[in-house]
């Protein structure tokens, strides 16, 4: 089985290995191993409106989504973690819906739904739909940390005189810093990476970048492709060795791994 | 106003409510209403009636359709498996340094977008790509088309699903006690009996948790099957596509959708009548 397992290592890293020197090559098309090293690709990326358009959008809608998704999950989620109450459980399910349909039937949903608002093809339209799906990866985040949250903690300030106010700014929500900001990283980035209902209704206007990457790769398979996917791959290497350091990751990578990309994409 | 809430607030029982609303209120417009226009497209495009989901169940193409999407689901979910058990036993049996090397490996394969996995993918298997080159360095004089087949959609979708069950097999694999491994080796336990008697029936909600989830995300997968496979074997999630995109056939996709969306929830009903399905992803 040790040996299996070695060759399965390769088959994971293969791929995310070959698109780095393929950004470098000079080849116009998909060629391995390439004929020759140049920058030309990451110029044309950085000086391409029609590249660098859709990342603009990409931020900004993500940004968007982060926020809604954060004013509405966050007080949701002291709710549903904190209280009892009747219908509880069906609440509990519903936050996770948007996660059990996929992509393509939302997809469809939105395409008409926002069609009737006329909001296909904008920014707005295009963060409506994301935030509902983004809802359920920052809500389980959120849950899990506020679930092993010490409540004597808070107890402890009010009986020291602390109002319900002071209480929640002094004491909670420094506690949980790091569960809403994961949990808002988690939103931002299931918003950049969502595809397939991007294609369907963000258009010319509110093009992201995945939609514009799948467009691309579906009619020439332009060499940018592989320029954005080595800096989207440095950004989550990044993104993962940053926070602390070598230590830091390795609790990190101790305690399971949170999924996100269970929607990004499909 | 300001006093009506708050004196509303004192009594304890609405606090939840008050909490939950704006985001219940958000979720019944902007989800459950998308929904349901998908429900009632599906039986009024183009006239009231359920003609579309007829044509869907019993048209030939259809039942093709609807056919290989079960028949890969079920593939990859099982390349998975036999992909995901020998890598969480070799994390499990490694130095830890190398067991979080690995880790890190898988993360960042799951973290890198499924465009940007698909499009490596393309590079791999690509007439000019390695592999070729490698048939064509052993010898072989005519090398066989591997991009834009049923081949090459299923091993990317494998590639971009496995870190799913990778982490659900090795996190309950970990919590194996090693003293229970000793003890049954003590006892003469070896080779399959040993994976057969302790492996297995312990590791057995990791792998019904990668299974589900890998096999419904496969159900749906849009981006992949239609980047790299062959248009002639679509899955259901690219038919519905081209329904709308190319026919503005509202109707057929929607009921089509239905019936995917149908059989998503009705897994996942399973698995949530039996685990819980908040556990399916935690």
């Amino acid at each position: 089985m040790r040996m299996l397992g070695v060759v399965v290592v390769i088959f994971i890293a293969a791929p995310l290995l070959i698109v780095v020197p393929m950004s470098f090559s000079s080849a116009r098309s998909l060629q391995f191993p390439p004929p020759g090293y140049w920058l030309g690709y990451y110029q044309a990326y950085f000086t391409d409106l029609t590249w660098l358009r859709p990342t603009w959008n990409s931020i900004v809608i993500a940004t968007a989504t982060m926020v809604l998704t954060m004013v509405l999950v966050v007080p949701a989620t002291f709710a549903l973690v904190r209280h009892r109450f009747a219908g509880k459980s069906i609440a509990d399910l519903m936050m996770l819906m948007p996660l059990a349909v996929p992509h393509i039937v939302m997809a469809v949903g939105y395409y008409s739904f926002l069609g009737e608002y006329r909001l296909v093809h904008t920014h707005i339209g295009v963060v409506l739909a994301h935030t509902c799906l983004s809802v359920p990866i920052a809500f389980l985040v959120l849950s899990a940390n506020l679930k092993g949250f010490d409540r004597t903690l808070e107890r402890a300030a009010q009986s020291l005189g602390a109002s319900p106010i002071k209480t929640f700014i002094h004491v909670t929500l420094p506690i949980l810093r790091p569960g809403l900001v994961i949990s808002a990283l988690f939103a931002f980035v299931q918003s950049f990476d969502e595809t397939v209902v991007a294609i369907f209704i963000s258009g010319r206007n509110a093009e992201t970048l995945p939609r514009k990457m799948f467009d691309s790769i579906r009619q020439e398979a332009d060499p940018v492709i592989a320029v954005i996917s080595t800096l989207l791959f440095a950004a989550v290497l990044l993104a993962l060795l940053a926070p602390a350091g070598w230590k830091g990751i390795r609790s990190r990578l101790r305690a399971r791994t949170p999924p996100t990309a269970i929607t990004t994409g499909r | 106003m300001g006093a009506t809430i708050a004196r509303l607030a004192q009594r304890p029982n609405l606090w939840p409510w008050l909490l939950l609303a704006p985001l219940a209120l958000y979720l019944a417009i902007f989800f459950l209403v998308p929904l349901a226009d998908v429900a009632i497209m599906s039986v009024t495009e183009p006239k009231l009636s359920l003609a579309n989901y007829e044509r869907v169940l019993t048209g030939t193409l259809y039942q093709r359709v609807f056919f290989n999407t079960f028949l890969t689901a079920g593939l990859v979910t099982l390349a998975c498996l036999l992909v995901g058990y020998p890598l969480a036993y070799l994390m499990n049996h490694s130095s830890q340094r190398t067991a979080m090397l690995i880790l890190l490996l898988v993360t960042m394969s799951f973290w890198t977008s499924f465009l940007v996995r698909t499009y490596a993918w393309m590079v791999l298997l690509g007439n000019n790509g390695p592999v070729i080159g490698l048939l064509r360095a052993v010898g072989f004089e005519t090398t066989p088309q591997l991009l834009f087949t049923r081949f090459s959609s299923t091993l990317a979708m494998v590639h971009i699903l496995a870190p799913y069950m990778i982490m659900n097999i090795y996190s309950v694999m970990r919590k194996i006690d090693p003293v229970l491994i000793r003890s049954a080796e003590s006892l003469g336990a070896r080779g399959f009996s040993l994976f057969r008697h302790i492996y297995l029936p312990l590791t057995a909600p990791g792998i019904a948790n990668g299974c589900v989830l890998v096999f419904v995300i496969c159900l749906g997968f849009y981006v992949t099957p239609v980047l790299l496979g062959s248009p002639r074997e679509q899955m259901i999630a690219g038919l519905i596509g081209t329904q709308i995109e190319e026919f503005l056939a509202f109707g057929m996709g929607s009921a089509m959708a239905m019936i995917l969306l149908a059989v998503t929830l009705a897994i996942l009903a399973i698995y949530h009548r039996r685990f819980g399905l908040d556990k399916l992803w935690g």
